[in-house]
């Protein structure tokens, strides 16, 4: 007997994933627990294991698109089953149709109407091809989630700053057949890689922040000397135990701190009933670089860990983000986010917010600077620290102050030690 | 293009059905140099030996019963007899006008015209076969529309006169007593439709479980039982075996559903049992254009571009649904895309109309569409019954069914079947690729009276109010 296959749960608060990577085909004989396809939700790529040993009979949806949970995946049978719509074939001794009839293939041929597809009318989806806007990806602010002009131009302008955006930009047939015949064959000069997996997320999520939160970025430096100083005991320790100690935990540390007097930071806004939330626990989001783009693992219950548990604990997520084993619950719950380039560091940051948190700590490098102390030039290991906001929650007076207090924590560690 | 020479055209067209007709026309509209190079005649299949032809009979089947059988409403007639032969000169005046017009707007938009077998040497060359001899044709893009031909069996092959295509079958000059028809799909139950009217006695052998594969059933079931009541006769699950020719017709030998071998004699068989794309003998095999594995028709993105840079290709050559308006679009996607324009066949809807009588229109998804994608829905139908204007024009029969997704209320799928819903379709394509709601359509005011009304009326009885309807949902 066939089997539907539904997209099962996959991790809480899920309801769609995006179909990153058929793994089997129609056709195709499977054992239990074998991959089937790669989903991709939010920022974890999990590969759905088949339930039974069966032939794969059909395959619902293609690579790129979003598929809703409980929606059929595809339908497994026995070994020797045939495909449904193969059925009757077997009864005719006439050859079987070669191809279906004028017309009578017009309902099973019909286009799904759903199935990731943006709901728009044919002329805003024209106008979205025009202005190069893939309109399955911009969020629709018409009734039951349409896509309206008005949607479409707002990403059109929000695009031109996303460079993801105008690489996806068509090239019109004319354009490349009228190029001068320098034997440049069609299609070299450019390559088109589809917006889809981890980079549409990440496109999405950051669409989302900027177009929702009212940002604005705090600058302020901190003299990292006690801080560089109790790093450097702190190495031997963790070397002993095999811990990699980095600046980040005693980042994290002084950020725990200023959280819990300035509760503000530690919040989200919940739009739908427009209230704030402010959270009691505290989880820090750890921006993260892989090569397949940027992953922001969370250290739970940050505030209840020693700088060595921070530092194992930064270590493995690191590692799972690299070797692209981040689950569900590794990624999710933060409640305020820290980023840094580690090395690069650069000189100042603008970072967006991970929305919908309503701060973002940006980390640039620690570097030998001449500065002023007691009306003399003296040398200290400066850092900047870039903080954003969204000010709709966040007012400029409220950020000052809590980045002054994460600032007075890095100059002296002595106030989150003892 | 080599060596920097400008082309003769930007584009070269090959067929001039309704897909590369409408898509030359396009081209023109953009300031595109381009020729069509047609085989046999302009229009292709729709306007010279299938949709238009056969609308026309069917047309002249309606009045010809009509004027015979309106008693019920007072009308006595005289006895209606059949010129068959004037016709078919009636049907040649409307297929000339047609075509004639298609030449028209070729020439008025300035696009050229061929006739002559074309062969795709590259994708910048075409040669083309005229009765004066052959023309080379340098070009930047092709667009193949050659669209698809009727398939018969091995044991009944077309022979023009006994054993016939619907080609054949829209050119009698006389109306057959008997024909086989082999192959219930649509074109078979339209011919079928409109020949019984006529007179002939017709017998449908289908070899699948029902006749009009992938067509929602209760519209199935409202057909059926009125070709039945023209004397038709249907075999379903069941095997044509052989045709043998007789002196004035064939012995045609089928098994039915339940075992029986049974021999019909009948002046005329009918064999439509499917159509297979055009996609051989014109060179695009050796350029690697890329084809489906089942069936053999050319691939195409959504841009109509196949696999070849600058070969296009629209229309039945590209596998089906085989309809006339879904290759127009394609030609004109195809031709925006050639001009450099960011076009797309995106259209979530694809109508189909089917003209027996009663007529079935359907948009969008069946309900076992729907429910295999996981989808939950709602329906709404209305018989045409509880419609003051289907009672008024003595035509009762059918019902309107429209599919909501029961989370959204957006329309996912629509199923007519009665008098004229052909006519009726594209609102309920509108509302599909609007997006609209049940609640939409019910809102919306239908004029009274008419048949859209029940349109309305089934989107009223999916929210379980409609004021003309008392049965419950199904």
């Amino acid at each position: 007997m066939a089997f539907e296959f539904k997209l099962p749960d996959i991790g809480e608060g899920v309801h769609e994933g995006e179909i990153l990577k058929w793994l089997v085909s129609e056709g195709d004989v499977v054992k239990e627990d074998q991959p089937l396809v790669e989903i991709m939700t939010d920022k974890v790529n999990a590969a759905i294991p088949s339930p039974r040993a069966g032939k794969i009979l059909k395959r619902f949806g293609k690579e790129g698109e979003v598929i809703r949970v409980g929606s059929v995946l595809m339908v497994i049978g026995e070994a020797g089953e045939s495909a449904p719509a193969a059925g009757p074939s077997a009864v005719a001794a006439a050859p079987s149709h070669p191809a279906p009839e004028r017309g009578t293939g017009m309902g099973a041929a019909a286009p799904a109407v759903a199935g990731g597809k943006a709901q728009a009318t044919p002329a805003v989806r024209k106008m979205a091809r025009e202005m190069a806007v893939n309109i399955d990806s911009v969020t629709g602010t018409g009734p039951g989630g349409r896509v309206t002009e008005a949607d479409v131009k707002a990403a059109a302008s929000g695009a031109k700053a996303l460079p993801v955006r105008s690489a996806a930009l068509p090239v019109p047939a004319a354009t490349r057949a009228a190029l001068p015949p320098a034997s440049i064959a069609p299609g070299e000069r450019e390559e088109r890689i589809p917006l889809r997996g981890m980079r549409k997320r990440i496109a999405d999520h950051m669409s989302e922040a900027r177009h929702r939160a009212a940002h604005f970025t705090y600058v302020d430096e901190a003299d990292m000397g006690e801080i560089v100083a109790l790093r450097e005991r702190a190495k031997k320790v963790g070397e002993a135990k095999g811990i990699k100690i980095t600046f980040l935990p005693f980042i994290i540390k002084a950020v725990t701190h200023a959280l819990k007097d300035h509760p503000m930071l530690n919040a989200s806004l919940d739009e739908a009933r427009q209230e704030i939330v402010m959270k009691r626990y505290y989880n820090i989001g750890v921006a993260t670089n892989t090569d397949q783009g940027l992953v922001v693992p969370v250290i739970h219950d940050a505030d209840r860990r020693s700088i060595l548990e921070l530092a194992r604990e930064v270590e493995a997520l690191a590692e799972k983000a690299r070797t692209n084993k981040l689950t569900l619950p590794d990624i999710q719950g933060s409640t305020f986010t820290i980023t840094s380039v580690g090395k690069l560091g650069g000189v100042i940051s603008t970072p967006i917010v991970n929305y919908p948190e309503v701060a973002i700590l940006g980390v640039n490098k620690i570097d030998k600077k001449a500065v002023v102390r007691d009306d003399k030039v003296a040398i200290r290991q400066m850092m900047n620290l870039s903080l954003s906001l969204d000010h709709r929650v966040v007012d400029g007076y409220v950020g000052a102050v809590f980045l002054a207090d994460v600032i007075k924590y890095l100059e002296d560690p002595n106030h989150f030690l003892l | 293009m080599e060596g920097g020479q400008t082309a003769d055209f930007d584009c070269v067209v090959i067929g001039g059905g309704p897909g590369g007709y409408v898509a030359a026309i396009r081209l023109a509209q953009l300031k595109q140099k381009v020729v069509v190079v047609e085989r046999d005649r302009l229009g292709g299949v729709c306007l010279n030996y299938g949709c238009i032809p056969s609308k026309a009979l069917i047309h002249a089947a309606h009045v010809f019963e009509a004027a015979g059988h309106s008693e019920e409403l007072g009308i006595r007639s005289g006895g209606v007899s059949l010129d068959a032969e004037k016709l078919q000169a009636w049907k040649g005046t409307v297929v000339a006008k047609l075509t004639g017009g298609v030449a028209q707007l070729l020439k008025g938009n300035g696009a050229e015209a061929l006739i002559g077998d074309a062969t795709v040497a590259s994708p910048t060359l075409v040669e083309v076969t005229t009765k004066v001899g052959v023309k080379e044709l340098s070009t930047r893009a092709v667009i193949v529309a050659t669209g698809a031909s009727a398939i018969d069996l091995p044991f009944a092959r077309f022979d023009g006169a006994t054993v016939i295509s619907s080609k054949e079958a829209l050119e009698l000059k006389s109306i057959p007593k008997t024909m086989v028809v082999i192959g219930g799909g649509v074109i078979g139950l339209e011919i079928a439709s409109c020949l019984a009217k006529f007179g002939t006695k017709i017998t449908v052998i289908e070899m699948l479980e029902e006749v009009l594969p992938g067509v929602d059933v209760d519209c199935i079931r409202v057909v059926k039982k009125a070709l039945r009541g023209h004397g038709v006769e249907f075999f379903t699950k069941a095997a044509a075996r052989n045709v043998e020719k007789t002196g004035s017709g064939a012995l045609v030998t089928f098994v039915t559903e339940e075992g029986e071998t049974k021999v019909v004699e009948v002046d005329k068989v009918l064999v439509s049992v499917g159509l297979r794309p055009n996609v051989e003998g014109f060179g695009i095999e050796a350029l690697g254009v890329k084809r489906a594995e089942k069936g053999g028709w050319v691939l195409t993105d959504d841009r109509q571009a196949t696999n070849v840079p600058g070969i296009y290709a629209i229309g039945d050559c590209t596998g089906p649904p085989y309809l006339a308006h879904r290759a127009s679009k394609q030609g004109i996607v195809a031709a925006e895309v050639i001009a450099g324009r960011p076009s797309a066949a995106d259209f979530r809807a694809m109508p189909g109309a089917i003209f027996t009588d009663p007529e079935i229109a359907t948009v969008g998804l069946t309900e076992e569409q729907a429910k295999a994608q996981g989808m939950e829905i709602l329906v709404g139908k209305v018989p045409f019954g509880a419609v003051g204007k289907s009672i008024a024009i003595n035509a009762p029969d059918g019902f309107v069914k429209l599919l909501f997704d029961k989370n959204t209320k957006a329309i996912v799928g629509a199923h007519l079947v009665g008098a004229g819903v052909s006519e009726i379709i594209s609102e309920l394509a509108l509302a599909l690729e609007l997006g609209a709601t049940a609640d939409d359509i019910a809102l919306t005011v239908h004029p009274h009276p008419t048949m859209p009304e029940g349109i309305m009326e089934a989107a009223e009885a999916a929210l379980g109010r409609s004021i003309h309807f008392m049965g419950a949902r199904r």
